[in-house]
């Protein structure tokens, strides 16, 4: 790519046109399973890891 | 894209490669040779005729003009071979260079007017004003973005035969790379809180990426019934790090490219509002907080290029405040954690392609032969990370510890290379507002994509950024300027 993709930008099809085509796509098991793990993942670790930042700053 | 025509290299290596370039030579000074010194400087000035300065004294017969002019043919020549390398058109890209440079820096003259800039008693009392716009030694990087702005939106012509030279992500990423020497020499001085803001850095973005992307996502998905192929590339773009995620994530999916194209059309639209009023924002209700001031930035503003130009601009108004109310920070490290965020940001963005490229072709499209394949994770690595690592750990090791005499060239020779630093972002900061074209907003079918963007940036990833910025960040303070 030699063209950084921002410099595509102003060539692109119409938004329109392709926003008309999107077809309907129900959410998917593997979907919700993708966003409660990622989620779920994300908020366990915030606060395991703002738990171990804490430790981490208080004994330095 | 013309992927397959030309076959050069990428802007990622090419960044790496310049500020290498200029990361060796400035190093000349550790060895006697002062090779850059005659870069140019930019100082606040009332009498324009002192705005200008060379990088080392011993180039001061030079002048502050001459200085300019030398620091132009270098760079001219320099970023043409660089286009070359590129495979563009070099005539086209030298005229349009030439363009950009005198544009970005007769900008930052004009933002480094004491009336504008200053924002200190002391600086108020040296110059003799009463009053000042306090856009501080930055000023000229905002008065770069909104030329930018105006020539993007009011003077497409122009834009358009200046448009080989009008790279944002390639002048952030050479910058980034000079910016890595400079917070070697900054970790060293105070290496247990070096290590602290990377390790808070790393433990920030990993929960920021997941609990960002599967929100939008979602609300993508759910709220506003995107297909799967809008709602990858537009949660990416939106929670992740702009238009190289947006890319990165939309190709691991097979996307078609011009959905991720009309996605980053937006990305680049929102980082310039953001860059516009965050750092602002950062200044009013975060100047006793500056790292996490500086987290913020590179949590919540999307794109390399805006989010360590508002790093670059938070640094100068939290610290600037400060001094205001008699506390003076060290400069480095509010831009040194907008740094870090955003890089750690994109190293990660080669993994997450390669998890939903996995997810992809073994569950939602599976064929049997489309695989996803763990060299992926290469492919997408940002490559000039590479070349901060390296900066960063070169002057790290070479000024931990090191005699006073050896720390200060290393401080002189980085100090040189930070010039170039200063340079590039300027360019960065106009070449961004030439690229934004607002007029896109108004583009009939846009609604749906920008009312995604406005509320999931706005009503959620900026404000869980700035949340998880204050857990990770709060109470985390920059060394205080001694002597």
């Amino acid at each position: 790519m030699n063209s950084s993709p921002e410099r595509e930008v102003r060539s692109s099809p119409s938004v329109a046109s392709e926003m008309g085509k999107m077809p309907v796509e129900p959410l998917l098991p593997i979907e919700k399973k993708l966003i409660g793990w990622s989620l779920g993942l994300g908020i366990v670790l915030l606060v395991v890891l703002v738990a171990v930042a804490k430790l981490v700053m208080r004994g330095s | 894209m013309n992927a397959g025509v030309n076959k050069g290299i990428t802007e990622d290596w090419l960044s790496l490669w310049i500020g290498l370039l200029v990361f060796v030579l400035a190093l000349g000074v550790l060895a006697g040779a002062d090779i850059l010194g005659w870069v140019v400087t930019t100082g606040m000035w009332t009498d324009v005729t002192k705005a200008l300065g060379t990088g080392s004294k011993a180039f001061s017969g030079l002048g502050g003009i001459g200085a300019l002019i030398a620091t132009y043919i270098a760079l001219l020549v320099v970023m043409s071979i660089g286009a070359a390398a590129l495979r563009v058109d070099v005539k086209r890209f030298a005229l349009g260079f030439t363009a950009v440079f005198w544009l970005s820096y007769i900008c930052w003259i004009i933002g480094s007017w004491a009336s504008f800039a200053a924002n200190t008693p002391a600086d108020m009392k040296k110059f003799g004003i009463t009053w000042s716009l306090r856009l501080t030694s930055e000023g000229g990087f905002i008065v770069a973005l909104l030329a930018g702005l105006f020539v993007g939106n009011f003077m497409p012509r122009f834009a358009e035969w200046m448009k080989e030279a009008v790279r944002p992500e390639l002048y952030v990423k050479t910058a980034i790379v000079i910016l890595g020497g400079f917070l070697g020499v900054t970790a060293a001085e105070k290496l247990s809180l070096a290590t602290s803001v990377m390790f808070l850095g790393l433990a920030a973005i990993v929960c920021a990426y997941l609990i960002f992307w599967s929100v939008v996502y979602y609300v993508a998905r759910v709220w506003f019934g995107f297909s799967r192929e809008w709602a990858v590339p537009l949660a990416s773009g939106i929670s992740i790090c702009g238009v190289s995620a947006a890319i990165a994530t939309g190709a691991a999916i097979r996307a078609r490219p011009m959905v991720a194209i009309m996605v980053s059309s937006l990305v680049v639209v929102f980082a310039v509002v953001e860059l516009l009023f965050l750092p602002f924002l950062a200044e009013t209700y975060l100047w006793h907080e500056p790292l996490v001031s500086g987290a913020w930035m590179g949590l919540s503003v999307k794109t390399d290029g805006a989010a360590v130009a508002s790093g670059a601009i938070t640094e100068a108004l939290v610290l600037g405040k400060s001094a205001a109310e008699g506390v003076n920070y060290a400069k480095g490290w509010v831009l040194g954690t907008s740094a870090t965020v955003k890089v750690f940001i994109d190293v990660f963005i080669g993994v997450w392609a390669f998890v939903l490229a996995y997810i992809w072709t073994r569950h939602i499209e599976a064929k049997g032969t489309d695989k996803a394949k763990a060299s992926e994770i290469w492919e997408r690595f940002p490559k000039f990370i590479i070349g901060y690592v390296i900066t960063f750990a070169v002057i790290f090791a070479l000024a931990l510890g090191a005699a006073p005499a050896t720390l200060g060239k290393v401080k002189a020779a980085m100090g040189e290379a930070n010039a170039f630093r200063g340079i590039f972002f300027v360019l960065t900061f106009f070449t961004i507002g030439v690229m934004s074209n607002f007029r896109k907003l108004w583009e009939e079918g846009i609604g749906k994509l920008a009312a995604v963007y406005v509320v999931c940036l706005f009503g959620f990833i900026i404000w869980v950024g700035l949340l998880i910025s204050f857990l990770f960040f709060g109470g985390v303070k920059p060394p205080l300027v001694t002597g």
